[in-house]
């Protein structure tokens, strides 16, 4: 047992190293620095938890935890849906699979800078292409990306196109259900949308959980594509999520205390959140084998 | 009766191919519209609104693209970027696969005093947000002088990372336990182990990691960006906001090739590879 | 024996996996390394233009390693360059000269991340009365010089004769007051069909670059150079009162739409190159658009008018400026400067000033440079740059979160969000107890006063 213990140290000691040297350090270095005016050019000045009352009085602050929240509630739920969708629409079995499911992955790899400018012409108000078409069809056009009510909105829509990372992962969780289970289900004369609920929801959920997870993370960190497409969060603010204020103020301002703070406080927040995503999904996520 | 659950089925299935087409059309569009743009004279790239087949095709954009700044720098930075990405692929995917196979076998198939806490310990590592580790990571490499160097961009990879670890535990503990104790039982050493049994065991998990970490290295940005210095030293990503300007004339048409040229390799690599990627997740089960 | 092939074949995998990795680890830090070539000094340089612009610094950087043989200067594009520098101070491994924004530099001086320059300007003869006062101060931070101009820049009003024509009014005569720009812009503006706007004469908004600044043109102050923030005083809130008053007699909403509807400001769709803005804020920078996207542009340039209650404020400009500084941590300070000496000289500035088509910075100039300048208004951009009311954004180190409190403040107001007192006090009391913040560390770090 002995011995093995030592193997066990050696074979995990790489991940002792990274773990100390990548996040431990880091983290309670971030969490001094919160509590520092530090402009990473001249040593840290300690100010307690001045950094921290300052932010509680920050309007920007809540400002841009508010529209991060708001832009969270729409991209999350949205772009859990649709990824769930197309999955499901992807493990029907017909033909020229290969090519759908490459498709659909397709936009989640073109590069953040060439996106953004396609987004900044198709949200265009005057000649985008979604107001043509909305136009075309009765809708009332608005414009996307200077009236305040809206940006947010767009954006959300905009996260939908990368959906195809997700899907992948709700793709693999299909492949672990039980096809005897669906027969079973046919042979009971479940149609297409029963069978769906009463077997495949359930046996996805906990992949469903952990993409929700990994989502709350990622929307609420929402950062390259509002950065590109609305400098300053503009219109009004409208677009400044809370990693656009963090990363202005660390390298535009100078501020590596302050955005040390924020940062910590992002993760108590997303701490909290799965937390209780956690509790809740409990009742409504199903186990394998228990 | 089997007659017209056939033809529901064969109806059921033009309606799926229907839908699927149509959304195709819209994921489609982002990358129809990037290579109809990399083909467009530069006045056409301007144009409002915009046209989705070019007036005429200027093939040489890829070609401009690729020699974009040669004349100024004395080399082509494109074949650069690539080659510097290349070896930071090779270097990083390496790391991944070595390090996190070596760290997951001891969570999975070893037991030793603290295993469960630390592992727990790593998941939560997945919570925190990059901001607030990158300027103390950065002070780090600073003050070992690796600034403006690859090394900060591929060393931690030789050191183990949350996600793939939690990846490759899930998988290495759906191998059987009896395969290493009849090994064990032929004086097989732990390393023999995981050499011999685990790991062949192993490869589309390993594959997955490998993919994940390569199209991550592949499309970051921010990482280059803080650390790499001299043009020279440039990955693609980083390379491709050299075609914009901040004074106006951007290079939209040049842009819009390179970023095909980035691109095209990936979609090549996940259409080859999508059933592997997928299936390999799948064994992994994220379920838990 | 092929399964003994295949052993073979996987036994020696390993070992050339290994060995690719180690070549390419190695190789990897040979790419790295720059080689330091025997003879001259070689002194990076970053720099952020591209395209004809920085074909124009490269010729200078040419003539520089033409003229002499003991420094050779690499000049690197760098795009972000503001960024780029900090990190590469903070990294320890900056280039030796750097190109950054007018604006930057009292954040990077405070922040040490950038020599002082006194010693070397003395050195080299290089003093203050060689400059049009308001380009040399705008690298003078707390009593030191920290970097020296490129090249400057001052705005005007630029209008679109053929537009003023059409309207009925006279394109010699442009406005010279603000309530003569409001009636112009008035008799200008016109709506199509389901009353949208198809041209206007004039927008604050528009190109929206000193959305900050329109308080100075009304006399007002951003600060008063000590302890206090002065956003809310009575001339800012009178300019913002000025430009809400745009919004509420063309509608926020129909603005918005007509705004959308312009293209990239580097494109022939921009909004006073396609004649559907008359007259607009603009730098001496815009000649070359002009004659890059709309060569047949019939247009003229003015001083920006200035409240008709107060002709004290005629030939208000806003100044700025593209500069040289040396970081911290520079490996050839010495060089470097021999480089950025060699800029100010007439010569260098006289070669870099043309090709950028800008006027110089210095008192001096050449007559040459005068009478082949391309830009027609040249001499008024240059004249404005004397003028006692050019502006330039306050050096303040916290300016830069300061201008986006007033950005923000002016897209409130334009949105007819808030009124413009609201704005500018929400503005004053977000800042003030930053800036004593910022006086409290600074005293806790023994920096004077």
């Amino acid at each position: 047992m002995r011995s093995q213990t030592r193997t066990a140290l050696l074979f995990a000691s790489p991940w002792f190293i990274g773990f100390s040297l990548f996040l431990a350090y880091p983290v309670v270095a971030s969490l001094y620095y919160s509590m520092c005016d530090y402009s990473v050019l001249r040593p840290p000045v300690w100010v307690g938890m001045h950094n921290f009352r300052n932010l509680m009085k920050d309007e920007v602050f809540w400002i841009s935890l508010k529209n991060t929240a708001i832009y969270a509630g729409m991209a999350l739920p949205l772009g859990m849906a649709t990824a769930i969708a197309l999955a499901l629409l992807l493990n029907t079995k017909v033909r020229g699979m290969t090519i759908y499911r490459t498709i659909f992955f397709l936009p989640s790899l073109v590069p953040t800078i060439p996106l953004a400018v396609l987004w900044l012409w198709v949200f265009n108000g005057e000649h985008g292409i979604l107001n043509e078409v909305l136009r075309r069809v009765g809708l009332p056009a608005p414009n996307w990306l200077s009236d305040t009510a809206w940006s947010k909105p767009a954006l959300a829509l905009m996260a939908l196109w990368g959906a195809g990372n997700a899907m992948v992962i709700y793709l693999a969780g299909l492949q672990d259900v039980p096809t005897e289970m669906y027969e079973a289900a046919e042979l009971d004369g479940a149609g297409w949308w029963a069978r769906t609920r009463n077997v495949t929801l359930p046996f996805l959920s906990p992949v469903i959980l952990f993409n929700g997870i990994m989502g709350i993370i990622g929307t609420l960190q929402v950062f390259a594509e509002p950065y590109v497409m609305f400098p300053g969060g503009s219109p009004a603010r409208s677009t400044y999520f809370y990693t656009m204020y963090l990363f202005d103020n660390a390298f535009i301002y100078h501020k590596m205390g302050y955005a040390c703070a924020m940062g910590w406080i992002m993760f108590l927040i997303i701490l909290v959140l799965t937390l209780v995503a956690l509790r809740v999904s409990e009742k409504h996520v199903h186990y394998q084998g228990g | 009766m089997a007659r017209s659950t056939d033809q529901r089925r064969q109806r059921h299935q033009w309606l799926v191919h229907l839908v699927l087409l149509v959304l195709s059309a819209a994921f489609l569009f982002p990358l129809v519209w990037l290579v109809s743009t990399a083909l467009k004279p530069i006045e056409e790239t301007m144009r409002q609104p915009p046209t989705i087949i070019p007036s005429s095709f200027q093939w040489h954009n890829f070609r401009d693209a690729f020699v974009y700044g040669s004349d100024k720098l004395g080399y082509i930075p494109f074949l650069v970027y690539g080659r510097n990405t290349l070896l930071l692929c090779i270097l990083g995917v390496a790391g991944v696969v070595v390090s996190n196979s070596l760290v997951a076998y001891a969570f999975a198939r070893l037991k030793w005093p603290g295993r469960d806490i630390l592992f727990a310990a790593t998941l939560a590592t997945m919570m925190i947000p990059f901001p607030v580790l990158m300027v103390p990571i950065y002070g780090f490499w600073r003050s070992l002088g690796w600034i403006g160097t690859f090394k900060p961009l591929w060393v931690p990879a030789w050191f183990g990372n949350a996600f793939s670890i939690f990846l490759l535990r899930q998988f290495f503990r759906t191998i059987p336990f009896e395969l290493s104790e009849a090994a064990r039982i032929d004086g097989c050493s732990e390393w023999g182990i995981f050499r011999q049994v685990v790991l062949p065991l192993a490869k589309p998990a390993l594959a997955v990691v490998a993919l994940f970490h390569f199209m991550y290295t592949w499309r970051d940005f921010l990482g280059p960006l803080i650390y790499l210095m001299d043009q020279r030293t440039f990955t693609l990503s980083l390379g491709l906001q050299f075609y914009q300007s901040q004074h106006g004339g951007t290079q939209w048409h040049l842009l819009m090739a390179a970023s095909t040229i980035v691109v095209a390799p990936v979609i090549v690599l996940f259409f080859f590879t999508q059933r592997q990627f997928i299936q390999g997740i799948a064994v992994t089960g994220i379920k838990g | 024996m092929g399964h003994n092939h295949g052993a073979m074949a996987r036994s020696l995998l390993t070992p050339l996996a290994v060995v690719v990795l180690v070549l390419a680890a190695w190789y990897s830090e040979m790419v790295v390394r720059v080689p330091e070539p025997p003879g001259p000094v070689v002194v990076t340089y970053w720099e952020k233009w591209t395209s004809f612009e920085g074909d124009a610094m490269r010729a200078v950087v040419d003539a520089f390693n033409r003229k002499q043989n003991k420094v050779f200067v690499k000049l690197l594009t760098i795009s972000g360059i503001e960024n780029k520098t900090l990190m590469a101070v903070a990294g320890g491994n900056p280039p030796d000269v750097a190109g950054l924004y007018g604006p930057n530099v009292a954040q990077y001086a405070d922040d040490r991340a950038v020599l002082p320059l006194d010693d070397f300007c003395a050195e080299y003869g290089i003093s203050a009365a060689q400059y049009i006062p308001c380009y040399w101060d705008i690298g003078v931070y707390r009593g030191r010089v920290y970097s020296l101009p490129t090249t400057p820049a001052s705005t005007a009003l630029h209008y679109n004769r053929t537009m003023l024509r059409e309207a009925g009014l006279d394109p010699d005569r442009p406005p010279r007051t603000i309530e003569e720009l409001d009636a112009y812009a008035d008799k200008i503006f016109q709506r199509g069909d389901r009353g949208r706007i198809v041209r206007a004469g004039f927008m604050p908004a528009e190109p929206g670059w000193w959305n900050w600044g329109w308080g100075c043109i009304f006399g007002g102050k951003l600060w008063d150079g000590k302890t206090k923030i002065t956003a809310n005083a009575p001339e800012n809130v009178r300019a913002f009162e000025w430009i809400q008053s745009y919004s509420r007699k063309y509608g926020a909403t129909d603005l918005q739409t007509f705004r959308s509807g312009f293209g990239n400001f580097s494109s022939p769709q921009n909004a006073f190159l396609s004649s559907q803005v008359a007259m607009e804020l603009q730098g001496v920078w815009m000649h070359n658009f002009i004659t890059m996207y709309a060569p047949g542009l019939d247009w003229g340039a003015s001083p920006f008018p200035h409240p008709s209650d107060r002709p004290d404020l005629a030939n208000s400009t806003f100044v700025d400026e593209d500069v040289l500084v040396i970081p911290r941590g520079a490996r050839h300070p010495k060089e470097a400067f021999a480089f950025i000496a060699f800029v100010q000289s007439q010569e260098g500035m006289e070669l870099l000033c043309m090709g950028q088509r800008k006027h110089s910075p210095l008192v001096k100039v050449s007559d040459r440079f005068w009478k082949t300048h391309p830009n027609p208004y040249v001499r008024l951009f240059a004249d404005l740059a004397y003028s006692p009311n050019a502006i330039a954004p306050p050096k303040l180190p916290l300016w830069p979160e300061y201008g986006a409190e007033l950005n923000n403040a002016f897209d409130q107001i334009a949105l007819l969000k808030k009124s413009p007192k609201e704005a500018l006090d929400a503005v004053q009391e977000r800042m003030q107890p930053k800036l004593d913040d910022y006086i409290r560390v600074a005293r806790l770090r023994g920096d004077e006063p």
